[in-house]
């Protein structure tokens, strides 16, 4: 069953003309003009099944929001049609919002002035949910999330993780099928992005919740989400497996040699359709080269030409150079 | 003295900057104007035609309510929190620790300030006021004259009241009170709210002492050729230094504070 | 819960929310009675100045004191009422300019109630206690022979003032929805109604009395209940029946401005972030 399906979703803003001088400016108040429009979502369509975790990513400003704020009913689109736990989110938005949890990174759900346990109790009379299962859930929550520590704690006091800990905890507590995250991770520690990511695992796995994720943090995607979105100037551009991904835009792996000595100058001249020789620096030279093309032992042994190998490595291509690649339209270039 | 004259300056072009609130804040001028005119000229139905009632006939009572409400946001009569705020975020200690006069920076922003709302503000509603209303003009060019420079004055007084009460934060941590407190007296000892001649004599002997009135009602009676040019801009500046003395003996205290205990 | 929320659900939830706000802010008591005292100080300027026009005038348009009292008396306290129901309104300006507003729609209550209830306090406690008081001394000052259709009628004009208000919060909201500058012009016709109604309705000129009568109907709030309660004729020549207006006219404001408050919700842009 399809937990959001999206058909040819589409936003488009109005740029207001800004007109000079104080008629201008008098004009505007009661009549604007408008110079033309935005596109935002330029009609997108994707489904999305119960249990999965999606990672939606793209540049700032690529449409990401728009989308995930559709998908809430926070926005009202301007064509397409979408249902999201079979309801219109536009349509439907107090009956949706019982079924969805969102967080959105930097803003909190939380009241600045009440201690976070009195935040959470005030979200449980605003969702209805029944003493029990709120408790059972604020214990989960607890174990989980290592709330303990600073359920007493008003809010404003608390550090970004445990605030971040707390908005999750706070979205979680009336058992909502969808699961909107926006940025959870943005401006925290480690150990905070672990514990958090820990949760969403242990979520899915045991509630089949299902998670769209829009983030910056690659880690995020590799450990969490089996398929990505990737959305540019409101379209889609890639929808996939992350290993698809990787193979279709990041296929180039890279070999690091160390030489004893610094080796032949003239090393730059094995580059060819297969590989090529993206670094020198002394006696460490690395080589990126298509895994389709040529082997490692391969590439070694090329490179071995040019002096005494001492040592060597080998990178999987990261996520981060994949979709810069993507970004910048892309096939392999020169970094 | 060059760098003052530029904050000045920066201020005054700023404030050209809100057209949007500048009109809504003259609409909302203009309706109270009228509101009150109708008010006061109300309060005269039952009086004989040309009564004076605390000096004041109907038609200086409407010329008394527009200049008023000119004269609100040049002035400034209630909540005025820059200085509080930057005590609150800190940013007040590297003000202090600047080479520069502190209470002449936050001065010379304020004048700057006061006049572009002098040209966006009270020359717009006093001219609203005159063609909704018959208002009673100054009778000759000194008075004029007068009445313009008592603005100035009438902005400085309002400028080191709220400076004080500003400065205030460094000593309290909640300042609703004490600014609820001036808010209130301002608009009674002003004049802003009824004109000082209409209270009971103990209430004006009282105002007579206090420097609120040179922000409103001196100007007024400038206008209106109830008090002499000399006593009314005598007053005024008076009243003006002062206030500005309060204002450095206070910060004189406000600095040490910040010095010892690091803000 | 799968069974769409109930309007009672919706009330009484924003009533348990209400009472959790308070008493987070009941912690902080000494900065919670200073809030009180504030807003009490700011409002006794307006009566102090209401008893200092009488000690020098005995009439405002043939209108004594204690006749006056009582239309201040009543507008206050729907003022009051109204505005702390309605608190949260003054919230949704800043909201929309940061983006904070998208939080109010992720939520299961319907959007105004949210909006209304994102924030709760108890600062025209003062005014309320004031409008009161005010109203009490009119009552008592002024010959009214009591029957069951004028306390019907002083009622009537209560909750419908207090309806209004809520309404007239509510558009100055709405119109932050089209644009964040100069939504404070509407502050004339709140603080501006509230104020002018407390005075009698025929002392203004033409335009200001359509206004408040047609547009907005703050005047069938305090004007016409009181020359009804005072048994005056309306000096401006309305038929007896006007005082039943009151109440129909401020239930079609009130529609008007939900469907400009559903409207402005769809125009809704979420552009802060």
């Amino acid at each position: 069953m399809s937990m959001i399906s999206v058909r040819d979703l589409r936003k488009t803003f109005p740029i207001k003309r800004h007109r000079s001088g104080m008629k201008g400016s008098i004009a505007s108040l009661f009549r604007p003009e408008y110079e033309g429009e935005f596109a935002a979502v330029k009609g997108i369509s994707f489904e999305v099944a119960r249990g999965e975790i999606v990672g939606y990513i793209g540049p700032n400003g690529a449409g990401k929001s728009t989308t995930i704020k559709m998908l809430t009913g926070i926005l009202v689109p301007t064509s397409g049609d979408a249902t999201v736990a079979g309801l219109v989110p536009w349509e439907k938005r107090k009956q949706l919002a019982q079924k969805i949890g969102v967080v959105f990174g930097q803003r909190t759900q939380l009241w600045w002035d009440l201690a976070l346990i009195e935040s959470l109790e005030l979200l449980k009379h605003l969702y209805r949910v029944p003493e029990a299962r709120f408790q059972e859930n604020l214990a989960t929550a607890t174990e989980l999330l290592g709330l303990g520590d600073f359920l007493q704690t008003p809010v404003r006091q608390l550090s970004l993780g445990q605030r971040m800990r707390g908005d999750l905890a706070a979205s979680l507590l009336h058992d909502p099928e969808i699961l909107y995250l926006d940025e959870p991770t943005i401006g925290l520690d480690i150990v905070a992005k672990a514990a958090i990511r820990d949760f969403l695992q242990t979520l899915n796995r045991e509630r089949q919740t299902t998670v769209l994720l829009t983030t910056h943090d690659l880690d995020d995607i590799e450990q969490l989400c089996a398929r990505i979105m990737v959305i540019d100037h409101g379209e889609v551009m890639f929808d996939g497996e992350l290993n698809a991904l990787k193979s279709r835009w990041g296929g180039r792996r890279q070999l690091i040699v160390d030489f004893a000595s610094d080796p032949d100058a003239d090393i730059g001249s094995i580059s060819n359709g297969a590989l090529e020789v993206t670094q020198i620096d002394g006696p460490r030279v690395t080589i990126a080269f298509d895994r389709d093309a040529i082997s490692a032992p391969d590439v070694l042994g090329r490179a071995g030409a040019f002096g005494e190998v001492r040592d060597m490595s080998l990178q999987e291509p990261e996520i981060e150079d994949v979709i810069r690649r993507m970004y910048e339209g892309s096939v392999p270039i020169r970094t | 003295m060059r760098m003052y004259y530029e904050l000045a300056k920066r201020s005054f072009q700023q404030q050209f900057a809100y057209r949007a609130a500048t009109l809504a804040g003259l609409f909302t001028n203009s309706v109270f104007g009228v509101l009150l005119s109708s008010v006061y000229l109300a309060l005269f139905w039952d009086q004989p035609a040309n009564a004076s009632v605390g000096g004041f006939t109907a038609a200086q009572t409407v010329t008394y309510t527009w200049i008023g409400q000119a004269l609100i946001m040049p002035v400034i009569f209630w909540g005025w929190f820059l200085i509080t705020n930057t005590i609150r975020d800190g940013t007040v200690v590297m003000d202090m620790l600047k080479p520069m006069d502190f209470f002449l920076y936050w001065y010379s922003r304020d004048l700057g300030r006061g006049a572009a709302q002098i040209i966006t503000r009270a020359i717009p509603t006093l001219t609203i006021g005159s063609i909704l209303f018959d208002l009673v003009w100054p009778e000759s060019w000194q008075r004029w004259a007068a009445f313009l420079i008592s603005v100035p004055f009438a902005i400085t007084v309002s400028f080191c009241l709220r400076f004080m009460f500003n400065l205030w934060g460094f000593w309290m941590l909640d300042h609703r009170g004490i600014s609820s407190l001036i808010i209130v007296m301002t608009g009674v000892f002003s004049g802003h709210l009824l004109p000082v001649s209409w209270y009971p004599p103990w209430a004006q002997n009282l105002i007579n002492v206090l420097p609120f009135r040179s922000m409103l009602m001196t100007p007024v009676e400038l206008w209106l050729g109830q008090v002499s040019i000399a006593q009314g801009l005598g007053m005024q500046v008076f009243w003006s230094l002062v206030m500005i003395g309060c204002c450095y003996v206070l910060l004189h205290y406000a600095e040490r504070k910040v010095v010892v205990q690091g803000g | 819960m799968d069974r769409p929320i109930t309007f009672r659900e919706e009330l009484r939830i924003a009533g348990r929310i209400a009472s959790i706000r308070l008493r987070g802010q009941m912690a902080y008591r000494a900065s919670f009675l200073l809030q009180i005292f504030s807003n009490f100080l700011i409002n006794t300027a307006e009566i102090l100045a209401l008893f200092a026009m009488f000690y020098r005038f005995d009439t405002m348009g043939g209108w004594t004191l204690s006749e006056v009292a009582l239309l201040h008396g009543i507008s206050m306290v729907a003022f009051s009422i109204g505005d702390m129901l309605t608190i949260g309104m003054d919230n949704v300006a800043p909201q929309i300019r940061s983006g904070e507003f998208d939080r109010v729609l992720t939520r299961p209550l319907s959007s105004w109630m949210n909006a209304a209830t994102s924030e709760f306090n108890l600062r025209h406690l003062g005014q309320l206690v004031q409008g009161v008081i005010i109203l009490g001394f009119a009552l008592s000052r002024v010959d009214i022979a009591w029957s069951i259709d004028k306390a019907l009628v002083l009622a009537l004009a209560m909750i419908s003032g207090i309806a209004l208000f809520m309404a007239l919060f509510t558009v100055e909201a709405i119109f932050s929805f089209w644009t964040v500058n100069g939504v404070e012009a509407i502050n004339a016709f709140t603080y501006g109604g509230s104020d002018l109604v407390q005075f009698p309705l025929h002392i203004y000129g033409r335009t200001l009395r359509f206004l408040f009568l047609y547009v907005i109907p703050a005047g069938f709030i305090t004007y016409y209940p009181a020359l009804y309660l005072l048994d005056k004729p309306d000096p401006l020549g309305m038929p007896d029946w006007f005082v039943l207006l009151g109440t129909p006219i401020t239930v079609l404001f009130c529609l008007v401005t939900a469907w400009g408050w559903n409207q402005g919700i769809r125009h809704y842009r979420s552009t802060g972030s």
